[in-house]
């Protein structure tokens, strides 16, 4: 079966600035897949190469085997949902819908059924005859989503799908929008700066960064195993130890010494490593000992890594409580625990910071 | 700390007073002559008389309608203003469309030349014409006013074309085009659609512009082709008599009805600051 | 490529018209200022001899006076234009409500596009010999004939179709302009004033630089206002061209005069853009 989505060494380069560089990726029929990375990471050029607003200087663009580097947008089957929607101020919410059942050559007859349809998926059946100035941000995304959806496209494009909303809004939408995908079993591509975005809507993400790929896989492979500190960093919070790796400890792992004088054990990386490495721990990912319970905690754990500190710092973000702890060597680190403590460490108080040697994530140092 | 001092705040009180004085007086100023003119145009007396009228009635306005020499002129105007801007309005639109969408070495000067009727004296304008005309051999009036007025309108219908297609969102086109139209029809479903207020007031200004002039048509008229102002200013020089009071209320009243239709069709504050007024 | 002769042909139409009825119209007019005229004739003979004395002639005879009294009576009436139309301008966006807003914008667009016409009309019924302040005037011993009076009334029909232009360009300045600014010098300690010329005035500067050219240019240029105010007292550069060529046929002249007037129009557009393109630089 051949790919639905195809790129093959795909650059565009505006004047000396290159916006994307020999990039290849491929997308397989009814997979969601999410372009993630910072600004001008060469994504949304990505994104308009995909949808025809571009042209690529060199490579190929495949959609369903066919080579469609050179041809227009109006002659490519793709959705698009653009960041602000984009939607017609002038037309009504069901002319919006139908204007590409019209254009792209629908029968007459069959557009206000296939109009409504589509307004009975993102459920606003009886805001048809609303302009789209007069509707909520939410309500206009279900619009452009509808729209972009009406002309059963191969491919369906969301660019920034829920950037523009409120974040409590946000999350709704995303279980809606997620839904309403499965439900049409479109080929789609996220385009998105937000890693929740991407992780909770795509099977695979492809984050990109000056305009190649830094990493791709599951959500659960680039969050847990990212191969390079850019990545790590972009895909959640992360603290860092700097140091190099100075030998082996039991069960396969390896010690590293940080440069502030802590020995961390750390599992062994899968592929061949330099000595000089950065370690990264994730602030869910470590527990606090204090009281007594610091001294049970160093005896029952061998793979446990265990480092005196002291609290510098609380905070209270409601369903967390984040606490900053100055470490023995100096090191501050951000540990985040769930809001079901009944007793937490006062500020200034001595804790033990506990984390398990597998979920350190090390990385060549410098990238 | 604060020291106050009193004759600060007396300071900006006497210049807020003077700002509200010359306020009032300015719109005093624009106001008060046609209040007047409004006023004698129903002047019930024959002659000219000093204010206020003794009595009120519509026989300057009878008069005004019963010299056919007005009344070819309006013809002639509302002919000519109706022809050159339609014309300006089509090509002008098309060539903002152009320079809108294009980038190439020499565009600012491309647009300059083309905004440059503005700032050309309108005399000069008409003078030239007239000898380039007559050079040529082009002698049918109606034809030599349509082309005055087509040069000095389109430029105003340039600019508001060119301003409101800068105020376009660009991914309004894109989306027409990824789901599925031409060019073209993105350009007659989307562009001009959004486009349409800003033709709109430029075709009112154009319109209003071409009805007013007086300086390019005084070289282009012939003894029986000519525009109402040229009639009224040869008039109004000749006799000073209350018939073209009636007439300024009656162009009074064509402001009114372009300002009717401006509203309705764009809405004054957006007029301000979308490339009609300031640079 | 195809679209690009699509594009072309976009341009095609406004490009004849501009051609035709504007840029080769001007050559011709630059050509005519150099032909020789031959008194008792329409415009000069085809192939008539090449000659400075259209310019030469301008350079003797009073024809400076004649660009002196346009400038002067000109400048007055744009900068009265500015001293008024500023604080409207600013009255109408910060004093008044929404409603009154719209209300003054909508006066003022058809203050605009009120006929040229309706105005000098008015303004002589109202102010001129025969008009309707003749007793007043009398009473004040002013003499509606003098000469000076005329040219306070010239003045007053340029001011008349210059204040709302102003207004309206200077609206838009003072409606982008943060009002928190001068808000916060004012809490620094200014007063309300000081606030504005420190403030207010050089950030509006780019605005009052368009008005004065706008108001500037449209003053120079005008045609019926000093003809039918000005009855033959006061002309302008404008009356003077239109009087060579329905008077005395005299083309080659009033062509030599137009070149001049175009020059200074244009001297003040480059000047005034230059200016303003500096202070853009600073801002």
């Amino acid at each position: 079966m051949t790919d639905t989505v195809e790129l093959t060494d795909v650059s565009k380069h505006y004047g000396p600035l290159v916006a994307v560089n020999r990039l290849s990726f491929t997308v397989s029929p009814g997979e969601t897949i999410a372009l993630l990375g910072p600004s001008g990471c060469g994504k949304t050029t990505t994104l308009r190469l995909i949808a025809g607003f571009e042209t690529p200087d060199t490579g190929t663009l495949r959609l369903a085997g066919e080579d469609v580097a050179r041809k227009r947008p109006y002659e490519r089957s793709i959705g698009l949902l653009f960041q602000h929607y984009a939607l017609f101020p002038h037309m009504s919410v069901a002319d919006n819908i139908a204007y590409g059942l019209r254009h792209r050559g629908f029968p007459r007859q069959d557009i206000p059924r296939l109009v409504a349809e589509m307004l009975a998926l993102v459920k606003l059946s009886d805001k048809a005859a609303q302009r789209p100035g007069q509707m909520s941000g939410g309500q206009q995304q279900r619009v452009a989503l509808a729209r972009a959806l009406a002309t059963q496209p191969k491919v369906v494009l969301l660019d920034e799908p829920l950037s523009a909303l409120d974040a409590k809004l946000r999350q709704e939408l995303r279980v809606e929008l997620k839904q309403v995908l499965a439900s049409v079993r479109a080929t789609t591509i996220v385009v998105t700066h937000d890693q929740e975005e991407a992780m909770s809507l795509a099977e695979r993400i492809i984050v990109m960064n000056h305009g190649a790929i830094a990493q791709q896989g599951t959500p659960d492979e680039i969050y847990s195993r990212p191969n390079s500190r850019f990545v790590a960093e972009f895909m959640g919070r992360s603290n860092w130890f700097a140091g190099r790796i100075s030998g082996q400890s039991g069960a396969g792992g390896l010690t590293f010494a940080t440069a502030s004088g802590i020995t961390l054990r750390i599992p062994a990386p899968a592929q061949p490593h330099p000595a000089e490495v950065d370690v990264c721990i994730r602030p869910e990912r470590i527990d606090l000992a204090w009281g007594t319970e610091a001294a049970e905690a160093a005896a029952v754990a061998p793979n446990i890594n265990q480092v005196a500190g002291r609290v510098a710092g609380a905070a209270l973000l409601g369903a967390d409580r984040q606490f900053l702890v100055e470490l023995v060597g100096g090191d501050r680190i951000v540990a985040s625990l769930p809001n079901r403590l009944r007793s937490v460490p006062a500020e200034g108080e001595p804790v033990s910071v506990c984390f398990a040697a597998e979920d350190c994530i090390v990385v060549p140092s410098g990238v | 700390m604060n020291v106050t001092r009193p004759n600060r705040r007396r300071i900006d009180d006497i210049i807020g007073w003077s700002t509200a004085a010359v306020v009032v007086l300015g719109l005093v100023f624009l106001l008060l002559p046609l209040l007047v003119t409004s006023v004698m145009a129903f002047d019930e007396r024959s002659f000219l008389g000093p204010m206020p009228p003794p009595g009120f009635s519509l026989h300057w306005f009878v008069r005004f309608f019963s010299q056919t020499y007005f009344l070819v002129g309006l013809r002639t105007s509302l002919l000519v203003a109706i022809v050159a801007c339609s014309i300006s309005l089509a090509a002008g639109a098309a060539a903002a469309l152009f320079l809108d969408r294009t980038q190439f070495w020499g565009r600012g000067v491309v647009l300059a030349t083309f905004l440059s009727p503005l700032v050309v004296p309108p005399v000069v304008i008409g003078f030239s014409l007239l000898l380039f005309l007559a050079q040529i051999g082009v002698t049918w009036g109606l034809g030599r006013l349509v082309v005055g007025h087509v040069i000095i309108t389109l430029p105003y219908a340039i600019r508001t074309a060119l301003a409101s297609l800068a105020g376009i969102d660009r991914r309004l086109e894109e989306a027409a085009l990824n789901l599925g139209a031409t060019e073209a029809r993105v350009l007659w479903t989307v562009t001009l659609p959004l486009i349409r207020t800003g033709l709109i007031s430029g075709a009112i200004f154009a319109f209003a512009v071409s009805l007013d002039d007086v300086a390019v048509s005084s070289f282009l008229t012939d003894p029986t082709t000519y525009t109402l102002p040229v009639a009224l200013v040869s008039s109004m020089r000749a006799t000073f008599d209350l018939t073209i009071a009636a007439a300024s209320v009656l162009l009074i009243g064509v402001t009114v009805v372009l300002m009717f239709i401006l509203d309705k069709a764009v809405g004054f504050d957006r007029l301000i600051g979308r490339g009609m007024f300031g640079r | 490529m195809r679209t690009t002769r699509i594009w072309l042909l976009l341009i095609l139409p406004s490009s004849l018209i501009l051609l035709g009825g504007f840029l080769l119209p001007m050559l011709g007019l630059g050509e005519e200022s150099f032909r020789l005229f031959t008194p008792g004739r329409v415009g000069a003979v085809a192939g008539a001899p090449l000659t400075l004395n259209n310019y030469l002639e301008l350079a003797t005879s009073g024809f400076l006076d004649f660009v002196v009294e346009t400038l002067r009576i000109s400048l007055i009436a744009t900068l009265i234009g500015l001293l008024i139309g500023f604080p409207m301008a600013w009255w109408i966006a910060r004093r008044l409500p929404r409603a009154g807003r719209a209300i003054a914008i909508g006066f003022l667009i058809a203050m605009v596009l009120l006929s040229v016409l309706v105005r000098t009309y008015a303004l002589e019924l109202t102010f001129g010999s025969v008009g309707l302040l003749r007793g007043v005037l009398r009473a004040l011993d002013i003499a509606p004939n003098g000469r000076g009076y005329i040219e306070c009334l010239v003045a007053a029909g340029l001011l008349h179709s210059v204040l709302p232009v102003t207004a309206l360009t200077l609206l838009g300045t003072v409606q982008n302009l943060d009002h928190r600014l001068t808000d916060a010098a004012q809490s620094l300690g200014a007063p309300a004033w000081r606030a504005h010329l420190s403030v207010t005035v050089p950030l509006c500067m780019p605005g009052l630089l368009a008005a004065f050219l706008i108001s500037f240019t449209f003053s120079i240029s005008a045609f019926v206002i000093p003809m039918v105010l000005g009855k033959g007292r006061v002309l302008f550069l404008s009356n003077l061209i239109y009087t060579r060529f329905s008077e005395i046929a005299d083309y080659p002249s009033g062509a030599a005069i137009s070149v001049v007037m175009l020059a200074i129009a244009l001297f003040f557009v480059v000047v005034v853009s230059n200016i303003a393109a500096r202070q853009g630089r600073k801002a």
